[in-house]
C-alpha cells in the first residue's frame, strides 16, 4: 500500500505533482517560520539571562548558610543615558575576599576603578571625556566577558567603590548572588508567540488552498479506489502517504530555508537590540519537535480532510451553491467597534486591567473582520456586477458571490497581518509622536532637565530639593560650547507640594518649560501636574505662560533648588558635556531623575510598545508575501476548477486576455477589499483606543507605514499577475477534444 | 469508380465554407491527412466517422480554431488559416456560432445571461441582450429556466441552452461538436429537431460532428471521415 | 404483419361493417399500402368459417355486403392470447448484404466501395424517414423510428464489416 501510495504521489500526473510541490513549499516556509520563531524565543532568553544580572534585586536574597559564609556585595543600579541610548551602571564594593563577583568580571574592582563592556569602552575611546568619560570616578581596569553583556550593543559600567563610602550611599544594598532570570521579557515572549501564531495562520491557509489544487481529481481518485474494493484503511494509507511525502520534502527544505535565513535573522531586531552570534540556536528538542510533529501533523490533517471519502466510495456529491452570508456576520465587528467606543465616553482607566479590556475589545475586532469578510465580498461582488455591461466584471463578480467564503480565505491571512499592523502601528506611532515632539517642538528635545530629591527622605524640603548647586556649576554649564541658556527652578517653602519659582530672564532662555507673564521677574511654575499626566510629560509646557508671584528676585537665590534646566542647541556635545558636568557635581544619590532630555523619558510602556511593533512590521511583510502565495496558488486552483467552460469560451472566440482578466479580478477585487477594511478597522481601533486611553487622536501614520501596506498590496497583486500566463495554458485547444 | 474525387455541395457557387487538402498532426500523431470538404450556404451538413477519424480536428480546422499544417481554409470567400489567433477569435465571436457536447455554460451565470454571452460580447447593453436571450427559451421550450444555473437542469435542458446561445447572435455558421453525445435517444433527438428548425428558420449554415446516424440523418448531407481524409460518396451511385 | 388478426383487434374494440373495417385499417395500419376490398371480405369470411367472427343481420341499403360482423368469444380469446405474446426476434441474418460483400471480395471487386454506397443509401432513407417523422403525426412517428432503429443496426454491422475486410478477404480467396 506505502508503495503504491508513493507511486501514485510522484508519477500520479502533473496536477498531482503540482499540489505536492505547492504543499511542500508551504510546509517549508511554515518550518522555517516555526524554527525561526523557536530560534528567536531561545535568544531571547539567552539574552534575557545574560542581562539578569542586571536587575538583582538588593536585600531580596536568600540568606546564606553559616558553613560557607560570603561577604555580601554592596549594591547601587541605575540608568544613565548619552545620545539616546541607556547606559546600565552598577556601583559596587566588596566587603571582603569573598564577594561574588558579578558575571563577566574578573574581580570586583575596587575603588578608583571600573570595567566597561566592550561597546561603552569603544564609545569611550571615541568620546571626548567631557562628554562621557568624566562620568566615572577613576579609570578603566578591564572589560566586562561575554557572560555579562546581553548583547553586542550594550553600555554597561561597574564603578568600584570602598565599602564604607558605598554604604552610605541612598538605596544601596547587599547581594550575595545574582539574579538568573529576568522578568522584564515575559510579556516579550508572549508577544513573539502571538506573533509565531499569527504568522502560522497565513501558512494553514496557504497550505489549505494547496489542498484544493486537483481536489476534486484526488476525491475521485480515492473514490474510484473504495469502488473497486480499496477497504477504507488502505484509503487512508495512500492518502497519508501522499501528505507524509510532502510534508517531509517540506521539512527538509524548511530547515535547509532556516540555516539559510538564519544569518540574517540575527540583525533583526526583534527586542530593539540585535542578538550575539550563536543566540538564535535551536535546542535538539526544538528540532525534534519539529522534524517529527509537522510531518505527523500532516498526516493526521489529510486523514481528516479525507474522511468524507473513505466513508463513502461514491465520493463527492455535486456542489450545490451553498446559502448566501448572512449580514448577521457583521455582528462581533460592529459589538467590537461598540465596545471600544464605550470607553472613549468612559475615559481612561489607569489599572492594568484595562489593557485585557482593550485586548477583548480588539480580538472582537479582529474576530469580526474575519468573519464579516465573506459578507463584505458578497456584498461589493453584488454591487458591481449589479449594473456593469462587461462580461469580464459580470464573470468575476458572480464567482465571487457565488462562494465569498473561498474567496476570502486565501486572504483572510492578510486581514488579520494588515489589521494587526494598523492597529499597532497607530497606536505607537501616535505615542511616540505625541511624545517625541513636544508642543516645543525641537526645544524640548534638546532642553536637559535634571530633578532633585529623595523620596524616601523624612523631610519635606528634602524630598523635593537639594539645598543649594555648587556655586561655579550654572557658570560651567553656561560655558560649555552649545548650551544657550541655564535655568534653575527654586522649591518654594510656602507651598512644599505645590508649583515652584523661576527666575524670568533665566527662563526666557529655556522656552521649553515656557515663558512668564509679561513684566514679571519671578514666575510661578507648576511642573508637577504635568509629571503626573505620564505620558504628555512636560511635552505642553512650552505653551505655557507662568503667572508672575511677588517675591523679589534675590530672595530666591538663597532658596533651595528642585530642578536645573539647561537648554542646547542639541548637539551632542552640548548635551552630554552638560550630562556629563552635572553628574559629576551632584552626587547620584541626591538625584530624583538624572539629566535627561526631554526626548529621552521615554515612559516604559511605549518603549516596549516600539519593541512589539517591531515584531507585527515583521508580522506585516511575512503575512502580506505568504497571503499573496495563497492567492497565487487559489487562482490556479479556481482556473483548474474551470478548464472546461474557459477553454470552450476561447473556442468561440474569447479572447485570452479576457479571460485572464476575469481571473485578475476575482483575486484583485477581494484583495483589494480586504486591504481597505482590515487597514480601517485596524486604524479605527488605534482611533478608539488613543482617544479613550489617552484623549489624542490618531495622527498621520507617515511614509513607513504607508509603505509597508502599499508594497505588500502590489507584491500580492505582482504575485496574481504571475499566475496568469498558466491560464493560457490551462485552456489550451487539447482540453475541448471529447475522445 | 474512384475514391478520391472531391464531394460537392449541392450548388457549387452558393459554398460559403471549405477546407482544401488540410493537414494537421499534433505531434508524431497525423490527426488529418488531406481533408477536402466544401459547405454550401445554408446547408446542414454532417461530418461523421469513428473515434479518433480525425473529424473534430476537420472541424476545428474549419471554424478557424486550428491552423492546419498545410492546406486551405475558405470562409466566405476569404482564406482564414493564413489569420492571426487574434483575428480568427474575431471571426469565431462575431460570424460563428458552437455547441458542444457538454460542459460549455459557465457554471456561475444563471441560464439567461449564458445565453446573453454572445451578444454581451458583442458590446450589446445588458437588459438588451438578456431581453434577447429571454425570447429564445419559450422557442426550446425551456419556459421557467431562465434563472437556473447550469448546475440545476437537466442535460437536455443544458444542451438546449447552449443551443440557444450558438444561435443567439444570428452567426452565419453553426458548428456542433457531438451536440447529443451526452443525452439518451429521446433528448438527443428533441435537440437535434430544435437545432434543425432554428438553423433552417434563420438560414444558419450548420456543420454538424457526430458518429451518430440517426443523428446525421437531420442533417441535409452527410460526409464521412476516415483516416483523416474525407472520403468520396458518390451519391449518384444507387 | 398479420391481416385477420389485425382485423380481429379492431373488431373487439366494436362491430362493424367490412367498409368501416378496411377504413380503419387503412388510416391506422395501411401506410400507403391500402387493403384490397376483396382481401378485407375474403378474410372476414375465412374468420367467419373458423367462427371467430359472426356475421350479422344483412342491412337494407344500397351496397351489396352491408353485414355487420361482431366477434366471438373464440375470437377475443384469440386476440388475447396473440397481443401478449412476443413476436420472434428475427435475427435479420441480411444475407443479401452479406452475399454481396463476398461476392465482391470472391470477384476481386471493391467491397469497401459497395458498403460505402450502401451506407450513403441508408443515410439517405434515414434521412427521408426524419423528415416523415417531424411532418407526421405521432403514428407515423412511432413507424418511422422503428425503421431507423433498424437502419441505424445496419449501419453497425456495416461499419463493422468494413473493419473486418481484410480478414473476410482472406477467409473468402483461401
Amino acid at each position: 500500500m506505502i508503495r503504491l501510495g508513493l507511486r501514485l504521489s510522484l508519477n500520479g500526473g502533473r496536477e498531482a505533482f503540482a499540489r505536492l510541490v505547492v504543499t511542500a513549499l508551504g510546509v517549508a516556509l511554515g518550518v522555517c517560520l516555526l524554527l525561526a520563531s523557536l530560534a528567536a524565543m531561545n535568544g531571547v532568553n539567552a539574552q534575557d539571562a545574560r542581562a539578569a544580572w542586571l536587575n538583582t534585586q538588593p536585600g531580596s536574597q536568600p540568606t546564606t548558610n553559616a558553613s560557607r559564609p560570603i561577604s555580601p556585595l554592596w549594591w547601587l543600579a541605575s540608568k544613565d543615558e548619552f545620545e539616546g541610548q541607556v547606559i546600565n551602571r552598577i556601583d559596587v564594593a566588596a566587603t571582603g575576599p569573598r564577594s561574588p563577583v558579578p558575571p563577566g568580571l574578573s574581580r570586583v574592582p575596587s575603588a578608583g576603578g571600573y570595567y566597561v563592556s566592550p561597546a561603552l569602552g569603544k564609545l569611550l575611546r571615541e568620546t571626548p571625556a567631557a562628554e562621557l568619560g568624566n562620568r566615572f570616578p577613576g579609570h578603566e581596569v578591564g572589560t566586562i566577558g561575554t557572560a555579562g553583556v546581553p548583547n553586542p550593543g550594550a553600555l554597561i559600567v561597574v564603578v568600584g567603590h570602598t565599602a564604607g563610602q558605598l554604604s552610605k550611599f541612598p538605596g544601596v544594598g547587599e547581594v550575595t548572588s545574582f539574579a538568573t532570570s529576568g522578568f522584564g521579557s515575559r510579556q516579550f515572549l508572549i508577544v513573539l508567540f502571538v506573533g509565531a501564531l499569527a504568522l502560522l495562520f497565513p501558512v494553514l491557509v496557504f497550505l489549505a488552498t494547496a489542498t484544493r489544487l486537483a481536489a476534486a481529481r484526488r476525491e475521485q481518485r480515492f473514490a474510484a479506489m473504495r469502488l473497486v474494493g480499496a477497504t477504507p484503511r488502505q484509503v487512508s494509507v495512500i492518502a497519508g502517504v501522499e501528505t507524509t511525502v510532502a510534508a517531509i520534502a517540506g521539512v527538509i527544505s524548511g530547515f535547509v530555508l532556516f540555516v539559510i535565513l538564519q544569518p540574517a535573522l540575527q540583525h533583526v531586531s526583534i527586542t530593539g537590540v540585535p542578538f550575539a552570534p550563536g543566540d538564535l540556536s535551536l535546542s535538539a528538542f526544538d528540532v525534534l519537535l519539529v522534524a517529527l510533529g509537522v510531518p505527523v501533523a500532516a498526516a493526521l490533517s489529510s486523514r481528516v480532510a479525507l474522511r468524507r471519502v473513505v466513508a463513502s466510495p461514491l465520493g463527492v456529491s455535486r456542489r450545490v451553491t451553498s446559502p448566501a452570508p448572512r449580514p448577521t456576520r457583521l455582528v462581533p465587528l460592529i459589538a467590537g467597534l461598540v465596545w471600544l467606543a464605550v470607553f472613549v465616553l468612559f475615559g481612561k482607566s489607569d489599572s492594568n486591567v484595562v489593557i485585557y479590556v482593550y485586548f477583548v475589545g480588539f480580538l472582537l475586532l479582529m474576530g469580526g473582520l474575519v468573519l464579516a469578510g465573506p459578507w463584505l465580498v458578497d456584498v461589493g461582488a453584488r454591487a458591481i456586477t449589479r449594473r456593469t455591461n462587461r462580461v469580464d466584471v459580470l464573470l468575476a463578480g458572480r464567482r465571487l458571490s457565488d462562494d465569498p467564503r473561498t474567496a476570502f480565505r486565501s486572504i483572510s491571512g492578510l486581514v488579520l497581518g494588515l489589521f494587526l499592523a494598523s492597529l499597532a502601528s497607530g497606536i505607537v506611532t501616535t505615542i511616540i509622536a505625541d511624545k517625541g515632539a513636544p508642543a516645543g517642538g525641537r526645544v524640548a528635545v534638546d532642553t536637559l532637565v535634571a530633578v532633585f530629591g529623595k523620596p524616601n527622605s523624612r523631610s519635606v524640603e528634602a524630598q523635593f530639593s537639594i539645598p543649594a548647586l555648587p556655586s561655579w556649576l550654572t557658570g560651567e554649564l553656561a560655558s560649555i560650547k552649545g548650551v544657550r541658556g541655564v535655568t534653575v527652578v527654586y522649591w518654594d517653602p510656602r507651598a512644599p507640594f505645590g508649583p515652584a519659582l523661576v527666575p524670568c530672564a533665566e527662563l526666557a532662555r529655556t522656552p521649553a518649560l515656557g515663558r512668564c507673564a509679561p513684566g514679571a521677574s519671578v514666575g510661578r511654575i507648576d511642573l508637577r501636574s504635568s509629571q503626573a499626566n505620564g505620558l504628555t510629560q512636560r511635552s505642553t509646557l512650552a505653551d505655557q505662560t507662568w503667572p508672575a508671584v511677588g517675591i523679589p528676585l534675590q530672595r530666591l537665590a538663597g532658596y533651595p533648588v528642585e530642578e536645573v534646566v539647561v537648554g542646547t542647541d542639541g548637539s551632542p556635545a552640548a548635551i552630554e558635556g552638560a550630562r556629563t558636568k552635572l553628574e559629576v557635581a551632584i552626587p547620584a544619590h541626591d538625584y530624583f531623575q538624572w539629566p535627561m532630555t526631554m526626548g529621552e523619558i521615554l515612559p516604559s510602556t511605549a518603549q516596549s510598545l516600539a519593541e512589539a511593533k517591531n515584531v507585527t512590521d515583521v508580522i506585516i511583510v511575512a503575512s502580506l508575501i505568504i497571503a499573496g502565495c495563497s492567492l497565487a496558488v487559489g487562482v490556479v486552483a479556481g482556473v483548474s476548477d474551470r478548464k472546461r467552460p474557459f477553454s470552450l469560451l476561447r473556442l468561440t472566440g474569447v479572447p485570452v486576455a479576457m479571460l485572464r482578466r476575469i481571473v485578475a479580478l476575482e483575486a484583485a477585487l477581494p484583495l483589494l477589499v480586504a486591504a481597505v477594511a482590515s487597514a480601517g478597522f485596524g486604524l479605527l481601533g488605534a482611533e478608539l483606543f488613543l482617544r479613550a486611553q489617552l484623549s489624542v487622536s490618531l495622527r498621520w501614520l507617515g511614509g513607513l507605514y504607508t509603505f509597508v501596506v502599499l508594497a505588500g498590496v502590489v507584491v500580492s497583486l505582482g504575485l496574481i499577475a504571475l499566475t496568469l500566463p498558466i491560464v493560457e495554458r490551462i485552456t489550451g485547444p487539447e482540453v475541448a477534444r471529447n475522445e | 469508380m474512384t475514391a478520391d474525387h472531391l464531394p460537392q455541395a449541392a450548388s457549387g457557387d452558393g459554398c460559403i465554407l471549405e477546407a482544401r487538402e488540410a493537414a494537421l498532426s499534433f505531434g508524431e500523431t497525423p490527426a488529418l491527412r488531406g481533408a477536402s470538404v466544401s459547405v454550401a450556404r445554408g446547408e446542414i451538413l454532417a461530418v461523421m466517422g469513428p473515434s479518433g477519424s480525425g473529424k473534430s480536428t476537420l472541424l476545428h480546422c474549419l471554424a478557424g480554431i486550428l491552423v492546419p499544417d498545410s492546406g486551405e481554409i475558405w470562409f466566405a470567400g476569404r482564406r482564414i488559416d493564413t489569420l492571426q489567433e487574434q483575428e480568427r477569435s474575431a471571426l469565431r465571436r462575431d460570424r460563428f456560432g458552437f455547441v458542444f457536447q457538454f460542459g460549455q455554460l459557465v457554471p456561475e451565470l444563471s441560464a439567461e445571461e449564458n445565453v446573453a454571452l454572445p451578444l454581451l460580447l458583442g458590446g450589446m447593453r445588458r437588459t438588451q441582450a438578456i431581453a434577447e436571450a429571454r425570447s429564445w427559451f419559450e422557442r426550446l421550450g425551456l419556459d421557467g429556466m431562465e434563472h437556473h444555473r447550469s448546475g440545476e437542469m437537466s442535460g437536455g435542458q443544458a444542451q438546449r441552452v447552449a443551443l440557444a446561445r450558438g444561435l443567439v447572435a444570428r452567426p452565419e455558421v453553426l458548428f456542433a461538436d457531438e451536440p447529443t453525445g451526452s443525452l439518451d435517444s429521446l433528448t438527443g433527438e428533441l435537440v437535434m429537431e430544435l437545432l434543425t428548425a432554428a438553423a433552417r428558420q434563420q438560414g444558419t449554415t450548420v456543420v454538424l460532428v457526430t458518429h451518430e446516424p440517426r443523428v446525421a440523418a437531420y442533417a441535409d448531407r452527410e460526409v464521412i471521415v476516415r483516416d483523416g481524409t474525407v472520403t468520396a460518396l458518390d451519391r449518384a451511385a444507387r | 404483419m398479420s391481416v385477420p388478426l389485425t382485423l380481429l383487434g379492431l373488431l373487439d374494440r366494436e362491430p362493424s361493417h367490412g367498409y368501416d373495417l378496411k377504413r380503419e385499417y387503412d388510416s391506422y395500419f395501411g401506410r400507403g399500402k391500402p387493403l384490397p376490398f376483396g382481401q378485407v371480405y375474403s378474410t372476414l369470411g375465412r374468420l367467419a368459417r373458423d367462427g371467430k367472427v359472426l356475421p350479422g343481420e344483412v342491412e337494407p341499403g344500397a351496397g351489396p355486403e352491408r353485414k355487420r360482423y361482431a366477434i366471438t368469444e373464440v375470437g377475443r380469446d384469440e386476440v388475447e392470447t396473440w397481443l401478449s405474446q412476443p413476436i420472434e426476434p428475427e435475427p435479420h441474418l441480411q444475407t443479401e448484404l452479406f452475399a454481396k460483400v463476398v461476392l465482391s471480395l470472391m470477384l476481386g471487386r471493391s467491397a469497401e466501395l459497395y458498403l460505402d454506397v450502401q451506407r450513403s443509401a441508408h443515410l439517405q432513407r434515414m434521412r427521408e424517414l426524419t423528415e416523415l417523422k417531424r411532418n407526421g403525426a405521432v403514428v407515423d412517428a412511432l413507424l418511422a423510428d422503428h425503421s431507423l432503429f433498424h437502419l441505424e443496426a445496419d449501419l453497425r454491422w456495416i461499419d463493422l464489416t468494413a473493419a473486418r475486410l481484410g480478414v473476410l478477404a482472406e477467409v473468402v480467396r483461401s
